[in-house]
């Protein structure tokens, strides 16, 4: 085996950087402990590696190391809590003053140390509830849309086109709710792949075969939103969804469309 | 917590496995900075990179008894343990939620855009320096985690040039490091 040219094959870096297979992996261990020019070039690299990356640190926001440590859950404090204890030992020599002296102190410590740890704990349920308070404060908030939802569609004047997808995007499906007496159009994606850059999806009514823009449909809007409210139509045959520049087009371009359905 | 400034690599070792934690602080110290760096320019947010270097510290701290010295240097592993826990948040579905993602054929790849605060520093200010193909190679399988098989799909070219090309973008990698 020509080492050397091993060496310069770029499996070294592959190797450090974490972007060999399991099987060259192993090779590669091999092949160090065998010769000691692969493990002196690995070694390198991750000097070189190592030095680069050490040169500009970026500074570290300061409580995701207190963060850090609260989660590994290190018995420091019972450490500190165990040698006020062991001090008892020599006070058996002392009069009784020293004696009474030295049990004071000793009461102080412990009750200074249950001080920090219940403040500790005090603050730290502080925290936790705080957190669950803004998550109700989300829920409340997200059962309020719900229900909003809920009640446009029980809307007894609705009608419904299921919108499949076409050649484009096999799996895609949308809903759109027309109501007969206000015109309203209310529109459900169900599943609709994310739109590139650049570009946004367009709602589309079709009435004797020609098309009403209904809207852009702003990206993600879906995931925040049940139901997105499009612009009115007096009537409708079917919808479609086609993908077009930022900002919409003036007329759908056709071999983009997305999914259409009949109403 | 800093009574010590530094330690011989052998010696910070034993400390971990110990669990020291004073070793465990100088670690954190010594190269958080470091590895907030790579966790940054894999996630780009910046709340999310935070939990991501937690999860990693966390990681280190739990998987210090499984580390071989023999297999590499503490930095190498914990930069690869960074890697992963960063790749694998990009890969989670409030990560995908949280940022409108980029299909990977899209030509931002073949055009570097280098972010202040993102790309001008580390391994990827080297990496701006290679050509443009090179850049992409290292990007899509360090960077943003794709297999061999999947970039050489992505981009409609053979297996083997995929490995043959990567490894010769490494090798220049590994020039202008030296």
């Amino acid at each position: 085996m020509n080492v050397k040219e091993y060496i310069l094959s770029g499996v070294v870096e592959s190797y450090v950087l974490g972007l060999a297979t399991e099987a060259e992996q192993q090779e590669f261990e091999a092949l160090c402990k065998q010769y000691p020019e692969i493990a002196q070039a690995k070694l390198d690299f991750e000097l070189s590696l190592e030095a680069q990356l050490m040169r500009d640190p970026i500074a570290l926001p300061g409580v995701i190391k207190e963060r850090v440590f609260q989660s590994l859950d290190t018995s420091a404090s019972n450490i500190s809590y165990q040698e006020i204890e062991d001090s008892e030992v020599p006070v058996r020599r002392m009069n009784v003053w020293k004696w009474v002296a030295a049990a004071s102190i000793l009461l102080l410590a412990g009750a200074g140390y249950l001080a920090l740890t219940y403040n500790d704990k005090y603050q730290r349920l502080q925290q936790a509830n705080t957190e669950l308070k803004n998550q109700l404060d989300q829920s409340n908030a997200r059962i309020t849309e719900l229900d909003k939802t809920a009640q446009t569609l029980q809307n007894p004047d609705l009608k419904t086109a299921t919108l499949q997808g076409t050649a484009n995007a096999p799996g895609s499906f949308a809903n759109v709710y027309w109501d007969t007496a206000t015109k309203d159009v209310w529109l459900l994606i169900n599943n609709m792949p994310a739109p590139v850059s650049e570009k946004q999806y367009q709602l589309w009514a079709l009435l004797n075969g020609k098309p009403i823009d209904l809207g852009v449909i702003e990206p993600n809007i879906w995931q925040e939103k049940l139901l997105v409210k499009m612009k009115n139509v007096q009537g409708a045959e079917a919808f479609a969804i086609t993908l077009e520049p930022q900002g919409g087009s003036t007329s759908p371009t056709m071999e983009k469309m997305y999914v259409m359905g009949k109403l | 917590m800093n009574a010590k400034t530094t330690y011989e690599e052998g010696e910070l070792i034993s400390l971990l496995k110990q669990k020291d934690d004073q070793a465990f602080s100088y670690l954190y110290d010594n190269y958080g900075g470091a590895l907030y760096g790579v966790v940054k320019q894999i996630v780009s947010d910046g709340e999310i990179s935070n939990d991501v270097l937690q999860e990693v510290f966390v990681s280190i701290w739990r998987k210090i008894d499984s580390y071989d010295p023999s297999k590499g240097r503490l930095f190498t592993w914990m930069l690869n343990i960074a890697r992963n826990a960063a790749i694998d948040k990009t890969r989670s579905k409030n990560y995908q939620q949280s940022l409108k993602q980029l299909p990977i054929t899209d030509a931002e790849l073949s055009h570097p855009i280098i972010r202040p605060g993102y790309d001008d520093f580390g391994l990827k200010k080297v990496i701006h320096k290679l050509k443009d193909e090179q850049r992409m190679l290292i990007d899509l399988s360090y960077y943003q985690g794709f297999t061999h098989d999947q970039i050489a799909k992505a981009l409609n070219i053979p297996l083997g040039t995929v490995k043959t090309r990567l490894r010769s973008a490494l090798t220049q990698l590994r020039i202008m490091l030296t």
